[in-house]
């Protein structure tokens, strides 16, 4: 391992290329070799072309992208469990990973001499792990049953037991691909908290998520990888805005062709229009967090002068509709000029994790649509309870028998 | 190198975790570590020296002290071979040095190796035969020099077998006829002048002298020879050491 110049990089890629054979018909057999001379023809695929970045020591970055972007890819490299075509891979200090919980686990052994066998695995002396295996077994909870044979255990003391021992490396470097979605919502829950107190700690993380709630709880910085490139490369916050924006395009435009092909509709649809999503201190965000106070603001210009009620709908990624109220300010319908200003307020953003779209619809006073703004703005909520669905209905527990 | 020595824990661990769990749910516990050769030891010893005798005295000690090492060199040839796809699971997910495979594996079939002997030595004393302590002072030479020939076999073959997995069979058959290339069952004194340098290029030919020398003949081994064996075996494993270092880099893809 080569020394870094620069004592606070942790790790270092530098024009790092990588492709992988796309083999057509991959024999395995020499048998397959021999007969069958034209298997094993294969294409090059391609999924990082020169890209070059810097981790620094305590930092923790996210790595997001599409499937099959090469997020995944990266990480495989920073571990070395391969190797790039071409450019260098530097890391400075101890590298664990949470790619693989429990391996190397022998299922007729006790939990303790598993804890050695996987720990040896990433790399720590018998001493180390002599010193960690009760803050290991500990953290497992696991109590007496370390000395059964691990074949006796449920799903979720493997997976505790397993996650314990990966924690409990100290290294410098903690790699992490998707692994908190596995195990149930507590363990999930302890698996972040732990994260978090190691990054207090000083290590450096890096993170593959598609949770952006998840990076942005833990990652200072974030990468996105797009296309064998880096797109975007930054503050958090930015780099999602960022790619959400961008998934969100391409959603758009294939959205954009179903209705045209689908619905000849006779409304005016408005396409000139600027929309706010304000929160309580006056910023326009794409990112919402469950129960927040909303201020919707939306300028629109529209041909021809009418009255009209105002509807509002918000719809769910998948094509749900989660609300849709038409207003009538008080019996009085709302006349449109050319340029038009309409606001409204949500009180309580009563939304739980997922991606959301806003429309708007001029109706007139027999219910027809005269004029449309769809979508007029996107955002996603996130929400850090263990609360599955779509709305919340503000439950409590009263009592329990 | 280096880091291989860090990771040497990895390495007990992988081979007390197979010893350790091949054995923890037998009733016959760690004598199915003998019942192999205790097996063949009898099906060769009816077969040699009641269907076609060797007119060797003591047939069945001349064969124990040579099929032991031979059962232990020829696992690492065709079981060796799945030294790296058992383990493809851990190659795939985790970094480590590869090489920690090959070598936990050999290690772990030497361990059994050494236990067996204890059996032999054993029946040496039982049967009247007894031990030379001057010859059994080379013991250990020949046994490392065992070792190190033995471990560059597991590295090449558990690299060929990743990128060929039917070659395994191709290794089963080939073990069958080594192992009458090399005087297993029979004295190298029988074979006929002519043939038996060719035999002697067989390293196993001449580890097998020496522990038959030191164990059944109470004699010290060819040291001059020997020593050109333990060469020649260092060479063949720094060969397979380089071949694996270089293919071991794609491994992950192959799977």
């Amino acid at each position: 391992m080569n020394i870094l110049d620069d004592e606070k990089i942790a790790i270092r890629v530098k024009n790092v290329s990588k492709s992988f054979r796309l083999y057509f018909d991959k024999g395995h057999m020499l048998k397959e070799k021999v007969l069958f001379k034209n298997r094993g023809q294969f294409e090059k695929h391609e999924i990082l072309n020169d890209v070059s970045f810097n981790i620094y020591k305590g930092e923790s970055i996210g790595l997001i992208g599409k499937n099959g972007c090469g997020k995944s890819t990266a990480l495989k490299l920073l571990t070395k469990i391969i190797y790039p075509d071409s450019g260098s891979i530097e890391v400075n200090g101890r590298v664990a990973s949470l790619l693989e919980l429990g391996a190397g686990f022998h299922p007729d052994l006790s939990g303790r001499d598993n804890i050695y066998i996987n720990a040896s695995i990433f790399g720590l002396k018998r001493k180390e792990i002599d010193e960690r295996v009760n803050d290991i077994i500990a953290f497992s909870e696991l109590g007496e049953y370390i000395n059964n044979p691990v074949r006796t255990y449920s799903s979720g003391m493997y997976m505790r037991l397993a996650f314990s021992v990966a924690i409990n490396v100290k290294a410098d470097i903690l790699l992490v691909d998707e692994i908190l979605a596995v195990g149930d919502a507590s363990f999930q829950e302890k698996c972040l908290k732990k994260i978090e107190q190691i990054k207090k700690e000083g290590t450096t993380i890096v993170l593959v998520s598609h949770s952006m709630d998840q990076i942005q709880t833990v990652c200072d910085r974030c990468i996105w990888i797009n296309n064998t490139k880096i797109a975007a490369m930054g503050d958090t916050e930015n780099v999602i805005k960022e790619y959400i924006t961008w998934m969100k395009h391409g959603k758009e435009t294939q959205e954009e062709q179903n209705t045209k092909e689908q619905s000849p509709v006779k409304n005016h649809c408005i396409d000139q229009y600027t929309a706010e999503l304000i929160d309580v201190n006056g910023c326009d965000k794409r990112i919402w967090h469950a129960g927040e106070k909303m201020k919707i603001k939306v300028l629109f210009r529209y041909e021809t002068e009418a009255c009209v009620r105002v509807k509002l709908e918000i719809v769910r990624f998948d094509g749900i509709r989660v609300y849709g109220e038409t207003f009538d300010n008080d019996g009085t319908e709302f006349a449109v000029k050319k340029d038009n200003q309409v606001e409204f307020e949500i009180e309580n953003l009563n939304l739980l994790q997922g991606k959301f779209s806003m429309m708007l619809y001029l109706t007139d006073s027999l219910g027809n649509t005269v004029g449309s703004v769809e979508p007029f703005a996107e955002f996603d909520v996130l929400d850090s309870k263990d609360r599955q669905g779509m709305v919340y209905l503000n439950c409590r527990c009263i009592s329990g028998r | 190198m280096k880091e291989i020595y860090e990771y040497k824990e990895m390495i007990f661990s992988l081979v007390r975790r197979d010893l350790k769990g091949r054995y923890r749910n037998s009733i016959l516990g760690f004598f199915w570590t003998f019942l192999n050769p205790l097996a063949q030891l009898l099906i060769y010893t009816f077969a040699f020296s009641v269907v076609m005798p060797m007119h060797i005295e003591n047939y069945y000690m001349h064969l124990f002290v040579a099929l032991v090492p031979w059962i232990f060199f020829s696992v690492c040839f065709t079981g060796g071979a799945r030294a790296v796809i058992d383990q493809q699971e851990l190659v795939k997910k985790i970094y480590f040095p590869r090489h920690v495979l090959p070598i936990a594996f050999t290690t772990s079939q030497f361990v059994n190796m050494l236990l067996t002997f204890v059996v032999v030595f054993v029946v040496l004393l039982i049967s009247g035969m007894g031990i030379n302590i001057k010859s059994i002072c080379f013991f250990p030479l020949v046994a490392v020099t065992q070792y190190i020939f033995a471990l560059g076999v597991t590295m090449i073959c558990s690299t060929i077998s990743v990128y060929y997995r039917d070659m395994e069979q191709i290794f089963g058959i080939l073990s069958i006829g080594l192992m009458y290339a090399s005087p297993v069952v029979y004295s190298l004194e029988s074979v006929p002048e002519q043939y038996r340098h060719i035999l002697s290029l067989n390293p196993m030919t001449i580890i097998i002298v020496a522990y038959r020398d030191i164990l059944f003949y109470k004699k010290v081994p060819d040291l001059h020879v020997l020593f050109v064996t333990f060469l020649a075996s260092l060479c063949f494993m720094i060969i397979g050491w380089c071949i694996f270092e270089k293919k071991q880099r794609r491994f992950v893809e192959e799977f």
